[in-house]
Order: C-alpha cells, then structure tokens, then sequence
C-alpha cells in the first residue's frame, strides 16, 4: 500500500520555472521531501541495481500530510441561474439515454434546492420538487434514449412526471407515462442547473450519472409531455419559444469545456471531469459519422460516474527549478514518517531552457503521451485474459493494491468505465502511481517485468554508465515546439515502448529525420494509436480506438472522431502515417512470457552498418536480457515494405521465434487462421532495422520493448548495449550519411 | 462458460507444466492454460509482492472492480517458478476436483 501519494501540476518543467507538488495522506501521519535525479529504478538483483542522486535543494522541513479525497465524476455546471425571473410554472426536460442501471440512484438534471429529474434504485424515472417525490412504473432502459420532464402548473397545482421511451422499432411515438400529484410550491430559488449529477445537503455534487445526454431544457410553463418530443427535436425551434429559460446544445463549442445556452439568457456552462463529447446525439441514425459534419446529430455528452480529470487537491508546496540544473528525469520523493522504503516519487522532466539551447546534442524522449495513456492502468487487475498474455501470474505490487482500493483515482485508456465504455480520456492531473522508480508491472516479461517508465529507466541507466550528457524532452515539448525543439540535437533517443503520438508529434519527427536528424527508436509498438491534446483543457488527452489495432474496446458506432480535434481515431497506420514512415518498422505482435535473441542476417554485412557492428561478434545477438531473458521481446515490430519501410532499409537482424502466447495483430490478421503465432508464422519477429535519410541523416529501430532490458544485463557491459553505443557514437557525429 | 473442460487426459500437459512453467509449452498445455488463465472466473490467484524479486503473498482477486483482495493465509513464495507450479496444482483442484499431485502419482 502507499501511505502517502502526490502529483505536480506539469511533467515538464524548464529551470527556473516553478512546479507545485500536492500531496495526500493514505495513512501517513506527517511527510518530509526531498528532490532527486532519477537514474536507473529497476531494483531486480539481477539487474544494475535502483540508482538515484539526490540535488541539493531545499523543499523544507516536516509536514503534516493531510488526506484528501478523489471526487471522481462528470457532470455539467450551469451557474447563474439566480438571474431568472422568478419561477412559479416551470418545465424541466431533457433527453437520456442511461448505460449503467445498477441499484444506485442517479441525477438526471437538477436545480438544486428546487426541483431535479432522476433514476431511482429499481430503474425508475424519479421526480422531486419540494416535499414532493414522483416515481413512474416505466423502468428506464439503457437500449433506448427516453425522453423525461418534471412539470408544474401553479393553478391547477399540478406536479407532473413524465418519462417517454423513444423506441426505434415503433414507427408511431409511444404515449408517455405520466404521474401527477397536487402540489402548492413556492416560487423558486434558483442558482444553478447541474446537468447528469446533483448537491448533496453539504453541497458536494453527487448523484452522477452512467449515461448521454442530449438537450436538457428548462421553461417558465408546465409543457405538455405529449409537445415536448418535437420541441426539443428542433433547436431552431426551440430557441423562440418565448417560455424558454434555458436549453444547453452540447454539439456547439464541442472542443471546449463550454456548454453553449442557446436560450437568449445565454446561461452558459462549464463541463467538470471531463465527460465525453462529440457522441452520437437521440437524433443519430447513422446519417454522417464524422461529427464535424453534422454535429447537431452530435449532441449528447456521455457522462460517467468514473470520470476523472483534474484531481483538484490543494497545493502543498512549490519548488523552483535552479537555473544551472542540468535537464533529466527528476523527483520530488516524498518520505512518509520516516519510512524511505515507503516513499513515494513525483516523477517529472526537467527540460532545457525554451529560449536557448543546452549544448547537449543528444536527447531523450521522455513519452508522457505513452505514460499518460498507461497511467494507473489496471490491465492485471481488470482485464481478463491479461494472464494469459502474461504467461504466468499476474504480481500485484503495491501501487497496484492502492489501484484496487483507490479505483476513484480514474482510469488509464486501457480501462472500461463502469458501464463497460471505453475510457477515452487519461489525465496526468492526478497522482499517477504507476509513474515511478521501483515498480513492477504486469507486462515486462519474465525478469524484472517492469514497464513504461520504469523500463526506461534502463536507458536512462544506459546513458549515465556510459557518461553520455543528454537533455530530457517530453512528448508535450514535442508536440508544442515541434522541430524548433528537436533540430537543437544530432540524436533522439525513444524510450522503449512511444506507442502513443499526436499529429503535431508525428509531424515533429518526420521532419527531423527528413532534414538529417538521427533517430534511435529504442522500444516497440511505437508510434501506433492516435491521441490528442485539448487547448482548452492542459494535462488531458483523448485516444478513440477506431477499427483495428490491439484494443480493449472499441468507442462505439459514429463515435470513430476525437471530440478534442475532429481527427479521425485509430491507428497512425490507418491515417497515412505508419509507423514504417518514421522508423522503418510497425507493429506485428505482442506477448509478454519471454524474449528471444535476434538472429543477424546476410543484410548486416553491408558496409553502410560495418559501424554498428563494431566489436560485436557471432551470428546471435542478445540472448540475455531483463526482460524475459532476450533483446527481442514483449510488443515487436516488423519491417514491410507494403506499410512503408523504405525501399533502401537494412534488416541487420530479425528474431526467429516466439512462443505461441504471440499472435498476429488484428490489423494484419484478415483470415484467422490458426497459424499466426509466434512458434509458426514468419511474420511474428522484430527487425533490427537501419536505414539513412535524405537529409544526411539516419534511423536505428530496435523493433522491440525487450532490447532496453539487455542493455542493462550485466551492468551495462554487453553486446546489445556496445552496438546500441555504437550508434549513439555515429549519429552523435553530424558528419551526413550518404543516401544509397 | 468456457468450451474446454480440463480432464485426466491433460495430465501429461500438468507434467510438462510442472518441468517448465514458463516459455514454450505443447498445443496442449498451452490450451490448459487458455483455460485456467482465460475470461472464465469468478476470482483469479495473483502473487502479491511482498518484497520485490524475493517475497510473494498468494492472494485471490474477485472479478468486481475494487474488490478487497482476500489473502490465502500462510501461503509465502519465494521462488516465482514454485508460485507457478502451485497455482496450477490448485486450479487444478478447482476445476476438476481432483488433486493432480495423486493423479501424476498414479500415472508415473
């Protein structure tokens, strides 16, 4: 368990910048921190042994930690409200479609402290207003959107509830149900609208909801359920309709966290926890599925009762990055009374300077996209068959027992929300547990099985032992520096598993590699699923994982467009970047038991690659390693020249075999037959590929996670880490490569 | 419910499990295994790390998200193989009711 956890508001942070540290109590009674460069935080006694180096600098005396809660859940906040006339008659509607009914009661809409709409322990439509409760017998579905109002009319002292499936199947609309009771209310108080949660009696919003909504609405007169079907279908209509208070279109300013009012009271709202938007809307039949085209057909909001964007606890500290402090890979660590075993580490960059080079020519590429995709994954935990991809027992370590206690922390995009969705969204506003030295994982193979980050501490290791300087830079750099940034280098440096790009990033690669920059892909699966920022919402991002790629959910039909962008999801492969573009190979297979040597092939006698084989003898390579016992291992990519390996690459050395547990990508996999696994097909290998670029410059892909993992074998002293030396030293040297 | 049903006939596969629980295994066993590691539980054991790269707990994780995890009391491995070898034997028990240490006895 971790007695105490934290985050900063930034993982990329340049000196003399200021980063905030906040930080939680899980049982810790008081705390004290220090500040550390992290260097290699795999602790497996067979590898090199966990390796920090604590900087000077001052993050002050004990503190007192306090606990702090994780409020997940989405909804919509509309403030303001008190601005409206006086309420006597009022109608409140919307339109639902619920995806987890599970006994708990739930919030519609809500005007809290007046009236609100929702979903009861059985199912059923509730209503409340005053001392008034209403319940239909209609239970509601999660197959069918239902359209619900809660009415009153003040003369005939008439509180209405009424609730309408909305069923495809019928080509007549349904009668709804209603239930009235008499009821004298008093004229309302209102301040705010919260849409798909409500105020509990301490104010705190609760109640949330598993489910779309799509234009609630709020008027000054009891409506008759019977009208409401065609009103709120047309907001055209809709919007002069002299007895509107407030309508809320969720398909304008989709991007944003705005929630557009199209009343002319323009109360306009604000989303919280990130729900998801640019869903297919009550009106959507199939009509487009691109929301950018018809986003009136887009105008629900998928809300979850898991969703978690922005932890919002309280600042417990900041801390200045020194202005001479050289980039890398830092910590704040944060030792819970007393006890270092138990610590926990803050994980962050320290980037160069924005306005000015290092010096340094040589750059690591810190994947935050990867980590954030990944971050508090759960896929041990959660996801059947995992174990099997495994091929042994799953380890629980003990971030991951505070993951079962804690599942309010929120999800990585590995995860299924309650209601068996997709998690579109990952946050790095958050603690993100998985996201330091010293852990284990599930999927780093049979030795020190450890995972994103920490595994890439093995090249961080690598370049400490081999005294190469180098700067640290973030895939958020990236994406918002682009190529300003990475023309500063000779050599990018990947971690060893950047599956996870944006467009801006990919753009930033190709074009340092184009204009002659060298790159050492040092990983596999890289460069695979598209994600996205949100300008409007620092520290999130968005994955859709449309159509192929190895997934644990699919975002649903219409739903294939990023809501944060309007790219379409999925695979960069699909989007006319594979990743064979960027550095000659893409992904073919996965399996996390054990790894393989590479076998080198008659392609590494050419002259163009005598340099990378530079003292490295033998005709097997790498049959050693921390990650299940080999170089070639874990997620492994192909060269293929029909996905765009160019023509001219050189494959130095392919793996030859896998266990069975590896089997073929879907994308790849048309005819499933059951010859595509690793001890039979061909196609289940990582290719240690090279090739030179137009620019002068050049490309090394390792084509496997596992390769990080024998570099770190044997303290560093290795044949895998002596050719991966080998490259550094001759893409670190500007000299051009000749194109062949 | 899962098609495959394990039976005596696998008891060569317990026996090639036993002699090397992890890396390449027969057609066979690794469909034993598909079965015992698959989609199909109520609950799976999982190896709680008690201290890393030494010292495992045996546990048992329900299927429900954030459930408790209930400790198997006085089961300690130190030895990641031997934890293999008994969470098979004891699925195997749970699947079949038979204890496989007296089926490879009689079969030897």
């Amino acid at each position: 368990m971790l007695p105490i956890v934290g985050y900063t508001n930034k993982l990329t942070v340049e000196p003399g910048e200021t980063i905030d540290v906040m930080v939680s109590s899980f049982g810790a009674n008081r705390y004290r921190a220090d500040f550390r460069q992290i260097i290699q935080g795999d602790t497996n006694p067979d590898g090199p042994g966990y390796k920090d180096r604590l900087i000077d600098l001052d993050l002050g005396s004990d503190r007192t930690a306090v606990a702090k809660p994780f409020r997940p859940g989405s909804c919509v906040i509309v403030p303001g409200l008190e601005a409206l006339p006086r309420i006597r008659d009022f109608t409140l509607a919307a339109v639902v479609k619920p995806t987890l009914l599970d006994g708990r009661n739930r919030c519609v809409v809500s005007l809290p402290g007046f009236a609100e709409i929702g979903i009861d322990e059985h199912d059923r439509l509730t209503g409340l207003a005053g001392d008034h409760a209403l319940v239909t017998s209609t239970r509601l579905s999660v197959d069918h959107w239902h359209i619900v109002s809660l009415s009153y009319c003040a003369a005939t002292q008439n509180l209405s509830l009424s609730v309408v499936k909305d069923l495809d199947a019928s080509s007549e609309p349904p009668l709804p149900e209603t239930v009235t009771v008499k009821a004298d209310l008093p004229p309302g108080e209102l301040t705010q609208c919260v849409i798909a949660a409500t105020r509990d009696s301490d104010g705190e919003l609760a109640g949330f909801l598993d489910g779309k909504i799509d234009r609630p609405a709020f008027f000054d007169t009891a409506l008759d359920p019977n009208n409401l079907r065609n009103l709120l279908a047309d907001f055209a209509q809709l919007r002069r309709q002299r007895s509107l208070l407030g309508a809320w279109d969720f398909s304008c300013k989709m991007t944003t966290q705005t929630i557009c009012d199209v009343s002319p009271y323009q109360l306009h709202g604000q989303i919280h926890n990130a729900p998801t938007r640019a869903m297919t809307g009550w009106l959507w039949k199939g009509q487009e599925l691109d929301w950018k085209l018809r986003p009136d057909l887009y105008s629900a909001i998928h809300f979850h009762s898991t969703d978690m964007y922005d932890a919002g606890w309280e600042v417990d500290f900041s801390l200045t990055i020194p202005d001479d402090l050289k980039s890398g890979v830092y910590s704040v660590r944060l030792v819970p009374d007393g006890d270092e075993d138990a610590a926990y580490y803050c994980v962050f960059a320290v980037r160069p300077p924005r306005n000015r080079a290092s010096g340094n020519t040589v750059a690591f590429l810190f994947p935050t996209c990867s980590y954030m995709a990944y971050a508090n994954h759960r896929l041990g935990m959660d996801v059947p068959g995992t174990e099997i991809g495994m091929g042994r027992a799953v380890e629980l370590d003990r971030h991951h027992m505070f993951l079962q206690d804690n599942p309010g922390i929120g999800f990585s995009v590995y995860e299924t929300h309650d209601d068996e969705t997709g998690v579109f969204h990952s946050s790095r506003l958050r603690p993100i547990v998985d996201l330091q030295p010293k852990v284990k994982s599930f999927l780093g193979g049979y030795g020190s099985n450890i995972w994103q980050f920490n595994a890439d501490t093995h090249i961080l290791g690598w370049l400490d032992a081999i005294d190469q300087d180098y700067d640290v830079i973030t895939d958020e750099d990236m994406h918002a520096d682009g190529l300003r940034l990475l023309q500063r280098y000779n050599v990018i440096l990947t971690g060893t598993h950047p599956e996870y790009y944006t467009g801006n990033m990919v753009e930033a690669m190709q074009g340092f590699t184009d204009r002659g920059g060298r790159l050492m892909y040092l990983g596999g699966n890289g460069f695979y699923w598209v994600v996205s920022f949100n300008e409007d919402m620092p520290g999130i991002m968005e994955c859709r994982r449309s159509e192929a790629g190895i997934r644990p959910w699919e975002p649903g039909h219409g739903q294939f467009y990023h809501g944060f962008t309007g790219e379409y999801g999925g695979l960069w492969r699909r989007n006319g970047h594979p990743p064979n573009h960027l550095c000659g190979v893409g992904m073919t297979s996965q399996g996390f038991d054990i790894s393989e040597p590479y076998v080198v092939s008659p392609e590494a006698a050419n002259p163009r690659v005598g340099f990378i084989f530079d003292g490295v003898e033998g005709q097997k390579i790498g049959d050693f390693g921390l990650a299940g016992g080999g170089a070639a291992g874990l997620e492994v990519d192909r060269a293929d020249p029909t996905q765009g390996t160019p023509d001219h690459a050189l494959v130095l050395a392919s793996s030859t075999r896998h266990t069975d547990i590896y089997l073929m990508t879907p994308e790849d996999l048309l005819d499933p037959t059951p010859d595509w696994s690793g001890t039979q097909a061909d196609i289940i290998r990582a290719d240690l590929t090279f090739f030179e670029t137009i620019g002068g410059g050049a490309v090394f892909s390792t084509g496997s996670i596992a390769w990080a993992g024998s570099m770190a074998w044997n303290g560093y002293d290795n044949e895998i880490s002596k050719m991966t030396e080998n490259v550094l030293r001759r893409f670190d040297d500007k000299t051009p490569f000749e194109y062949p | 419910m899962a098609r495959y049903q394990i039976t005596e006939t696998d008891i060569p596969f317990a026996r090639e499990f036993l002699a090397q629980p992890i890396g390449y295994h027969s057609p066979g066993l690794q469909r034993v295994l598909n079965r015992m590691r698959g989609a199909d539980w109520e609950f799976k054991y999982i190896l709680v790390v008690e201290e890393r790269y030494a010292k495992w707990r045996l546990g048992r994780l329900a299927k429900k998200r954030g459930a408790k995890v209930e400790m198997v009391e006085n089961v300690i491995y130190t030895d990641l193989l031997e934890a293999e070898r008994d969470i098979f034997k004891r699925r195997w028990k749970d699947l079949t009711g038979q204890d496989v240490e007296t089926l490879l006895s009689q079969t030897s």
